[in-house]
């Protein structure tokens, strides 16, 4: 499964190595994290991350293969 | 706000189902900062908590849930109970256990009745049931505040908390204050206007409250620039408290807190950023390494930074409200948001350093802190030689063979590879082999770990020149050494006992009592699993060489150790700076540590009682071994382990075969999981128990074949053997070959009384009752026999006596047997003794002996108590009936059965009646328990 994760504002290349498992792209105010995800558990964990960082997920969707 | 330092007056101790003692600063109120700013609108919220059972305080890491809930416990006059849920993923029983002890810690008082979790993965109903009535009788309501219930994942401890939070009626009020939405069916709740509810929409900050906030940093914003400020942060608490932080510094804050708003850096990356920059380097530095740790105090954290100014750093970082939460107790931790950026930055400035400051800190804890933080720690930092030399230094090697805790650690070690070699590694390699029962690989490992430990003792204590020793390497402390050499010899007693070595076991064993001399006492006070494991296996040991008396000494002193001995039992540890609770209660009534050996050593004295011909004895000792392991950990099936065993050897004394098969079969899947498997006792006992079973069914070849099955040992059992030689003697008696029988029996060396009988037998079968006799009278006077021994060598009297003519001594002797017998319900051996003895029991002197245990009879003689038997199987079941029993079992609906057959449900009906009939039962529950009593599923 691929997996895209939007989040609200740019994130720095510091944080983005907190998600070394997923690639990044910034654009316009957001950030797209994105790459292979495992399985639910790996993706709720994805996300869990996300708030612990204090990140606001805006969207969050299953990627064409 | 601190926690009472008194918990030595409760009576149930102050550990928890693992036996470690409880972090104080998990019931820890949080301290308020200085700049904390109180909103009463939220207060006022809150304050209507205590007219509904549940609260709910939500909202995104930050937004201020857990200061908010503590200020407001903080003004309550009816008592808070605060628990941190960080334990909550060390299982059900744990968590009860820390919430039963925050209640505790509240005033509340709970009766001994409530007690205890004693297991760190499960929780009894009784237990929630009795905390809820007892809540429920209370006059004022306790207040339960869960903080980062986000941590219970376990939809199971949900359920649990909600059966209390309703019976408890209005004795408990329970605040949650979670990051994500409880698995509570809130719905409910809301439906009922029974729930408090505060979501982060009301928990982001008003302008007023923003404006408010900012001024406690001696900043001051137009009304439109603190808009601007709110949409950027949306109000979130620790975005505005960071932007204070980072403008405080500045000379214009106004025109930087505008640059913050035009960036699009999301928040908390760009404001730590700016915080961070703002302190000085050292503190930076301290920030960064500091966030490997779940929590620290300043000791700790100088051991990370190798400076001595962390308390100095720390408390002014509190002081300002920066990143430091006060846990009381000079215990403080990084807020959780913090700690998860910080962690990025460290990783991207120092790559690598993270592994190094997991070595220290587990260093650190290796002095100072509980074992289990080192090892984390170590593990962490993938320094194996640190954690195996943590553990086999603090003589907690036994933890990895027993006990709850053999599990996780296992687990932890398990990532642990080939390298690096150093005497403690081995041991832990060698202790996870032995546990398993793989001696080929704990060996070598063994042997290893033995030779170097000597090397080390032998070798001057001056090292080699320009032979740097690693940090780990620093085994330099004598009590250190002396705990590894112990360990060591414990490895030696168990694998002595897997391999059937008497005298190595003794050897290891009387090794093991003299290097307890040199070890300190509080080390072996702390690991009662230590003792009872080398008590246990020489127990085991002695056991398998037929030294009974010893055997029982050994077992006897595990069984009754931690039962009766609270002086002992007093865990007191040496307070030691710097560290959390260390204090235990003089009172430990459950021993968690020993509870599993204490079970093997209860079915290995029940194996002796079997072979001494005391089943009634032997079976209550057995159901007491198996009850306890039901009890102490659900995980370990029964199995097939000795105490199994021993039951099914009884039963086929008493000729209930169905239950004695279906004892030795059904856990057969369950048998390879529970260690150790190669025992040669427990092996011995299985080919035993399956040939004697074999031959009570008439399947004299099986029987043969169970008989000589090989048992892998150094040394072989007397016993074993005897009884080996008896089922095969039986066995070629049953086919007619008594000549085999006499010399399989005479050849044996030793007098065992058993085998003395049934060679008696055999000289009969074979004509030469003068040689019976000289057999029996060989059979040492004095000698009292249990009951089994008695029944049988008096049966073998009266057969004598009846060849001799002798009509009323042998009419005596059955009737001595039959007394003997009927307490313990010994049927086989009547079934055995020959067909002389059928008539003679039907007489009228022997009749009423015999009858409602061995005849079927009018009912019970004498006052003995009958046992009612379930009326035989007069009609097999067919192979259909069969195939819908097996699915009832298995809790299938008729439906689902029919389903599955491809039959009607009618069909299925009819199957099931008259499986009914020929069991004689009329509902599904009893058919199945049936079945099953009879061994047909």
């Amino acid at each position: 499964m691929r997996y895209e994760i939007r989040v609200d504002g740019e994130l720095t290349e510091t944080l983005a190595k907190a998600f070394p498992e997923l690639d990044h792209v910034v654009v316009s105010g957001h950030t797209i994290l994105f790459g292979r995800v495992l399985d639910e558990t790996q993706l709720y964990g994805l996300l869990a991350r996300c708030q612990s960082l204090g990140l606001r997920v805006l969207e969050m969707r299953q990627a064409p293969q | 706000m601190g926690v009472p330092d008194e918990t030595g007056a409760d009576p149930l101790g102050t550990a928890d189902p693992c036996g470690d003692p409880f972090l104080r600063t998990r019931f820890a109120i949080p301290t308020l900062p200085v700049t904390y700013l109180r909103r009463d609108r939220l207060l006022g919220h809150l304050d209507l908590a205590p007219r509904t059972p549940l609260t709910v305080v939500g909202g995104a890491a930050g937004a201020g849930k857990t200061l908010l809930v503590a200020d407001w416990a903080a003004t309550r006059r009816t008592p808070v109970a605060w628990l941190t849920a960080q334990m909550a993923d060390k299982g059900r029983g744990t968590f009860w256990a820390y919430l039963l002890q925050a209640l505790r810690l509240a005033g509340v008082t709970l009766s001994a009745e409530v007690g205890l979790p004693a297991e760190a993965g499960r929780v009894d109903d009784a237990l929630l049931t009795r905390l809820a009535a007892e809540l429920s009788a209370r006059e004022a309501p306790v207040t339960a505040v869960i903080d980062e219930y986000d941590r219970v994942t376990d939809p199971e401890i949900a359920d649990q908390l909600e059966f209390v939070l309703r019976h408890a009626d209005t004795g408990v009020r329970l605040v949650l204050v979670t990051r994500t939405e409880p698995l509570l069916p809130l719905h409910r709740y809301r439906a009922a206007g029974a729930v408090t509810e505060i979501r982060n929409d009301e928990l982001a900050f008003t302008p007023e409250e923003a404006g408010d906030l900012l001024a406690l940093h001696g900043i001051r914003l137009p009304p439109d620039e603190i808009g601007a400020l709110l949409a950027r942060t949306r109000g979130w608490a620790a975005g505005l408290r960071l932007s204070a932080l980072a403008a405080q510094g500045e000379r214009d804050p106004r025109s930087y807190l505008k640059e913050f708003e035009a960036d699009r850096t999301t928040i908390g990356d760009y404001l730590i950023a700016e915080v961070l920059r703002r302190q000085r380097a050292e503190t930076q530095d301290l920030l960064l390494r500091i966030s490997v740790l779940d929590r620290f105090c300043p000791a700790l954290a100088d051991a990370l930074t190798g400076r001595a100014d962390a308390e100095l750093i720390l408390t002014a970082l509190h002081r300002e409200n920066a990143f430091v939460e006060d846990l009381g107790h000079s215990w403080f931790r990084l807020h959780p948001l913090f700690r998860e950026i910080l962690r990025a930055h460290l990783r991207a400035r120092h790559p690598g350093l993270e592994t190094e400051l997991h070595r220290r800190a587990a260093a650190w804890l290796r002095r100072h802190g509980p074992l289990v933080e080192t090892l984390e720690h170590a593990a962490a930092a993938g320094d194996w030689a640190a954690a195996a030399g943590a553990l086999v230094g603090d003589l907690a090697l036994g933890e990895l063979l027993t006990g709850p805790r053999a599990e996780p650690l296992a687990a932890l070690f398990a990532a642990m590879g080939p390298e690096p070699r150093t005497p403690a590694t081995d041991l832990v390699r060698a202790a996870r082999a032995l546990s398993l029962g793989d001696l080929d690989r704990g060996l070598p490992h063994l042997e290893r770990a033995t030779r170097e430990l000597e090397d080390a003792t032998n070798r001057p204590v001056q090292e080699p020149n320009g032979l740097t020793r690693a940090p780990h390497q620093e085994q330099s402390e004598p009590a250190e050494t002396a705990a590894a050499r112990l360990g060591c010899a414990l490895l030696h007693v168990l694998a002595a006992r897997l391999t059937g070595s008497p005298a190595r076991a003794e050897a290891a064993a009387h090794r093991a009592e003299e290097l307890k001399q040199e070890v300190p006492g509080r080390l072996l006070d702390r690991h009662p699993e230590l003792t009872a494991l080398l008590r246990a296996h020489l127990g085991a040991a002695r056991l398998w060489a037929g030294r009974f008396t010893q055997a029982r000494a050994a077992l006897t002193a595990v069984t009754d150790h931690g039962r009766t001995t609270p002086a002992a039992a007093a865990q007191v540890r040496a307070p030691e700076p710097a560290s959390p609770v260390k204090t235990r209660s003089p009172v430990a009534p459950e021993r968690p540590s020993t509870a599993q050996v204490r079970e093997e050593c209860l079915a290995h004295l029940a194996l002796l009682d079997h072979l001494d011909g005391h089943p009634g004895r032997a079976e209550r000792k057995a159901l007491a071994a198996l009850a306890a392991a039901d009890h102490t950990d659900p995980s370990v099936l029964p199995g097939i382990g000795p105490a199994t065993l021993v039951l099914a050897a009884v039963a086929t004394d008493r000729d209930e075969l169905d239950r004695a098969e279906a004892l030795v079969d059904a856990p057969l899947d369950a048998a390879d999981v529970r260690p150790p498997a190669r025992d040669p006792v427990a092996q011995a006992l299985h080919a035993l128990v399956t040939a004697r079973l074999l031959l009570a069914r008439g399947d004299t070849e099986g029987a043969l074949e169970a008989a000589d099955r090989t048992v892998v040992a150094d040394e072989p059992s007397p016993w074993a053997e005897a009884h080996a030689a008896l089922v095969a003697a039986g066995a070629h008696l049953a086919d007619g070959r008594p000549e085999l029988a006499v010399k399989l029996l005479t050849e044996l060396p030793g007098e065992d009384p058993l085998c003395l009988v049934g060679a008696a037998q055999a000289e009969l079968a074979a004509g030469r009752p003068g040689h019976a006799l000289d057999l029996l009278d060989r059979i040492r006077p004095g000698h009292t026999p249990g009951p089994l021994i008695a029944v049988r060598s008096a049966l073998v009297e009266a057969e004598l006596a009846g060849v001799e003519g002798d009509r009323e001594a042998r009419r005596r002797l059955v009737a001595q047997a039959l007394r003997e017998a009927r307490r313990d319900r010994l049927r086989r051996p009547f079934k055995e003794a020959g067909p002389w003895l059928r008539p003679l029991l039907a007489t009228p002197a022997l009749r009423p002996l015999a009858e409602g245990w061995l005849l079927p009879g009018a009912g019970s003689p004498d006052g003995t108590p009958a046992v009612p038997e379930p009326p035989p199987m007069i009609e097999e079941l067919s192979g259909r009936e069969r195939d819908v029993l097996v699915r009832l079992a298995e809790m299938m609906s008729t439906e689902e059965i029919a389903a599955d057959l491809f039959v009607s449900v009618n069909t299925v009906k009819t199957h099931l009646k008259s499986a009914y009939r020929k069991l004689g039962v009329n509902r599904r529950h009893d058919a199945v328990h049936r079945a099953r009593e009879l061994g047909l599923l």
